[in-house]
């Protein structure tokens, strides 16, 4: 009976030809993305630091002249206008969210005390108008809110604004629209959260506590709050880039650091000073993806957030 | 009855949230077909904007731009999104965190971050080397570049909720590697893949601001289109286009609900 | 080779298989000898697998690697199905190397712990799987399915979808999809081990009828010993990626070479050998009379060759103890008895003689003959 027996190089080969495989699987998806949107990205990072050429191009020499653009330091002296705009992002990026905490969590447990089979078609009834798209949507918030209209009307019988005026533009129309816009991608993962609760812990906490608003807040809270922590993340680092709706809906007033950055690479041509302002929101979603991970690992690692 | 009255308060703001959720789509709608272009007061019913959207030939082109963006971009990403998914899921007990992360930018990026720097990069590639003209070609890039992690990752889900052992027995049945991919998971997966795709034609209809950034002059899709028209001052047109988007959206809807009910889980 | 399964069966109508043509004779027709030779395999850095297997399956034998979880039975299943590459060592089936040939060109086919179904297609397209990966063509995949459903004796289930089978039917399908390629060796990975008890006996011993009327190689992987005694004609017991015997169920369990393989089989009563005087060893039980109980430092006795008498009575290998614990099993008793500060098993049957009580003093009857060494 011969026999050949296998050389020693048998293992090496078999990671060699596995990691082969992981290249060939992976490579032209990750290199698409590295090179459309890393490379892209890092290209802008880089605009930030140059001088603004006679056309809004970047030129160099390297310069932080952009920076102090986007803190207002301009040719004229220190104007807060800018400043306005970053602290606007930021006030409507927390207003918004908060709201869309607010209703969804009611909303997404409400689904889940609905009967099992009725439950995806409700959640899809809260998805659905998200498909739709954003400037459409926008579009219709419009016609809701210009002057003339019953809600206007409303809010003027109210005295809530000036006759006439209606209720768009201004910032309050940008709260709502932004609202609107992020409300699913709130409640899909506190549904998540919920279809998963530990009914057993909440019954044990009802016993414990006894009040109500402490077994939630012993009990039902800790457990939802992976789903909360995705939600924030899912609404709030949009929010912040937001361009559309404070671009339709908020006027000269509601402008906000989309509008501010865009504006670089159209109209008032400033290529670095907008890039400036991109990275502020670079930083914003690293943080959010250092979140996501963080809680990923805290659910084990198996979870993923897909919206 | 402290419970009753809570459930009944739920209820109540369901469909407070349900109406604020669909009342400017079918504020759009109903004034699609108003008689007149008041914006703010409905006169009578009315064909009149949809017969004038017939004959413009700016949004047909736009239509078609939209049509051929979304399908070819879809395929694309179909491809690459399978082949990185189910690399994913063949690799998922190695370390693969930085791969991860690169899956997730595009999902998290905001989109006008997005946008702006594919145009910058773009703008800049065409100044040194004349490749990448800012057009169709430019946007499909885009579009590829955020569907692709959707494709991945509702593949790779898939991947993961199979029985591990059926490659397994694919190989054990004589399967070569040609006729694994043909007769075993290209089959299996079919479900994920078609609604991987309707994913990816969905987000690429849907989106604005990235296409915005990265089209040119004659590459405008209908949602640049309507934000054009918007910006020059709102007509009825526009809500003509979008109930027509709106009635495609709703179309896609019930399919995706009646396909997910007749497969079997 | 030409002949097809249903003609094998077409020979003995109803008859015991046994009867009419052993194993050995059907193998003389279809079935592979499989050879191992120094089988290594290591997983990641530390963890050894195979630590040199050596072993040798007879043709048309039914063999069962057994041994607790994490012995290495599994890998040297996966091994042979070509699903995992040694390290080093060779595989030799039916003369032929198979060390480094892939899974998809070995006709070595493998029914899978979770039976591995394909969710997309139904039943008869899994069943028919194999066969057009061989390329068969349609007509003859079709007349090859429906012989071994007979022969399995599946019914209307090749008319349903993977997903209205039981558990029960699934093993079933499992089975006829592997045999319907007619393969050299059957590999089988715990196929019962997700079924209940009653179930998994009635299928044991369909699974049994099976391998003896097609007379094919089957290699078994269970850690389940009773399992492995009904169903083997050799068992290799495993343990830490060696081989620690090989042999006829008897042989394992009635003269296992260590305390592992003892252990294993459900042997609790041993006993360190004290001192050694030609035939009489002593134990902690005190000093007994044993024939041909070989060299090992370990005494194995056997709960089910004791004998109690009632009260104490002198005599050669009888041992006084007190009864601790009696479990009665109906059809036989269960005894804890203690002499001195040890304790020792005993299994009697019931004949519905007086079974002692707990607090009872007895005489525990030790034949030499059944008396057994062993090493550590």
């Amino acid at each position: 009976m011969s026999y050949i027996g296998v050389t020693p190089t048998a293992r090496s080969r078999a990671m060699v030809s596995e990691a082969r495989h992981l290249l060939l699987t992976v490579a032209p998806g990750a290199s698409w993305i590295f090179i459309f949107l890393v490379l892209p990205s890092a290209y802008l990072m880089g605009v930030a630091f140059m001088t603004n050429g006679p056309y809004g191009l970047p030129e160099m020499p390297l310069s932080l002249a952009s920076f102090e653009r986007l803190a207002g330091f301009g040719f004229l002296g220190w104007s807060p206008g800018n400043l306005y705009t970053l602290l606007r992002s930021l006030w409507q990026t927390l207003v918004s969210t908060g709201l869309v905490v607010v209703v969804a969590y009611p909303i997404a447990y409400y689904i889940t005390t609905c009967r099992e089979k009725w439950r995806p078609i409700l959640l899809l009834a809260v998805v659905v108008p998200s498909w739709t798209n954003q400037v459409i949507r926008t579009f219709g918030w419009m016609n809701l809110l210009a002057p003339g209209t019953p809600l206007s009307g409303l809010a003027e019988g109210l005295g809530l604004i000036a006759p006439n005026m209606g209720l768009y533009p201004s910032n309050f129309a940008v709260t709502l629209g932004l609202v609107y816009n992020f409300l699913p991608f709130m409640v899909l993962p506190l549904y998540g959260a919920f279809e998963k609760l530990d009914t057993a812990q909440v019954e044990a906490a009802q016993d414990l506590y006894a009040s109500p608003v402490r077994a939630f807040w012993h009990a039902v809270f800790p457990q939802t709050l992976p789903g909360l922590l995705a939600g924030i993340v899912l609404v709030a680092i949009p929010a912040f880039g937001m361009y559309v709706i404070p671009e339709l809906l908020g006027g000269g007033k509601g402008m906000m650091l989309g509008n501010l950055v865009a504006n670089q690479f159209s109209g008032g041509a400033n290529w670095p000073l907008g890039a400036a302002g991109a990275i502020l929101m670079l930083l914003a979603t690293f943080i959010g993806l250092y979140v996501m991970r963080r809680i990923g690992k805290r659910l084990g690692g198996g979870e993923e957030v897909v919206i | 009855m402290r419970k009753r009255t809570l459930h009944r308060g739920l209820t109540a703001f369901w469909w407070l949230t349900l109406a604020f959720l669909y009342l400017p789509l079918a504020v759009v709608v109903l004034f699609s077909f108003n008689a007149t272009n008041s914006a703010a007061s409905f006169t009578g019913f009315s064909w009149r904007w949809y017969e004038r959207l017939m004959g413009n030939e700016e949004i047909l082109s736009a239509f078609a731009n939209s049509m051929v963006l979304a399908i070819v971009s879809s395929v694309v990403a179909l491809v690459i999104g399978c082949v990185f998914g189910y690399g994913m899921y063949r690799h998922r007990h190695r370390k693969l965190g930085w791969l991860i992360v690169l899956i997730y930018l595009p999902i998290v990026l905001p989109d006008i971050v997005f946008g702006i720097s594919e145009m910058a990069f773009f703008v800049q590639i065409h100044e040194w080397t004349g490749l990448l003209q800012p057009g169709l070609g430019t946007m499909i890039i885009a579009h590829v570049t955020f569907q692709v992690p959707f494709v991945a990752l509702i593949i790779y889900s898939r991947f993961v909720g199979l029985d591990p052992t059926l490659f397994e027995a694919a190989k054990d049945l004589y399967a070569t590697p040609i006729k694994r991919v043909l007769h075993f998971m290209l089959p299996t997966i079919k479900p994920a893949l078609i609604s991987a795709f309707f994913l990816s034609f969905t987000l690429s209809i849907d989106d604005f601001v990235i296409s915005f950034f990265t089209a040119g002059p004659e590459s405008a899709t209908l949602p640049i289109y309507i934000w054009g028209a918007i910006k020059r001052g709102v007509s009825p047109e526009i809500n003509a286009i979008a109930t027509l988007m709106i009635a495609a959206v709703a179309v896609a809807a019930v399919l995706s609900l009646v396909f997910n009910r007749r497969r079997p889980t | 080779m030409s002949e097809t399964i249903t003609a094998d069966i077409a020979d003995q109508p109803g008859a015991t298989p046994a009867a009419e043509e052993t194993p050995q004779e059907a193998a003389g027709r279809k079935a592979s000898s499989i050879e191992m030779q120094g089988l290594h395999k290591r997983f990641g850095r530390d963890t050894v697998a195979l630590d040199g297997v050596d072993l040798e399956i007879r043709a048309g034998e039914f063999f069962t690697l057994l041994g607790p979880s994490g012995c290495g039975k599994t890998t040297l299943l996966r091994i042979l199905a070509g699903l995992e590459e040694p390290d080093d060592g060779s595989l030799v089936v039916g003369g032929k190397t198979l060390t480094e040939v892939p899974p998809h060109r070995r006709s070595v086919n493998t029914v899978f712990q979770s039976y591995a179904l394909f969710p997309h297609l139904s039943v008869r397209d899994n069943l028919a799987f194999g066969l057009k990966m061989r390329g068969l063509p349609a007509a003859e995949r079709d007349a090859k399915v429906d012989e071994i459903a007979e022969f399995i004796k599946l019914g209307d289930l090749v008319d349903r979808r993977v997903d209205q089978l039981s558990g029960g039917q699934r093993q079933r399908i499992a089975l006829a999809r592997a045999l319907v390629c007619e393969p050299d060796v059957l590999l089988l990975d715990e196929p019962l081990s997700a079924l209940d008890a009653g179930l998994r006996s009635q299928l044991q011993v369909e699974l049994l009828r099976v391998q003896k009327r097609l007379g094919m190689t089957f290699v078994f992987v269970t850690h389940d010993q009773d399992e492995a005694m009904v169903m083997s004609d050799r068992i290799a017991v495993l343990n830490g990626g060696n081989i620690q015997q090989v042999g006829a169920p008897r042989e394992v369990y009635e003269r296992p070479v260590n305390a592992f393989v003892a252990r294993f089989m459900g042997h609790d009563n041993l006993y360190p050998v004290r001192e050694r005087q030609g035939d009489r060893l002593t134990t902690a039980l005190g000093t007994l009379t044993a024939e041909e109980a070989g060299e090992g430092e370990l005494l194995l006795i056997r709960p089910e060759t004791l004998d109690l008498l009632p009260g104490e009575v002198e005599g050669a290998n009888h041992v006084p103890a007190t009864v601790a614990e009696r479990l009665y099993r109906g059809s036989h008793a269960e005894f804890r008895l203690e002499i001195g500060d040890t304790t020792l098993q005993a299994t009697v049957n019931n004949r519905g003689r007086h079974l002692p009580e707990v607090g009872d003093r007895v005489t525990v009857v030790v034949a030499p003959e059944d008396l057994v060494t062993l090493s550590e």
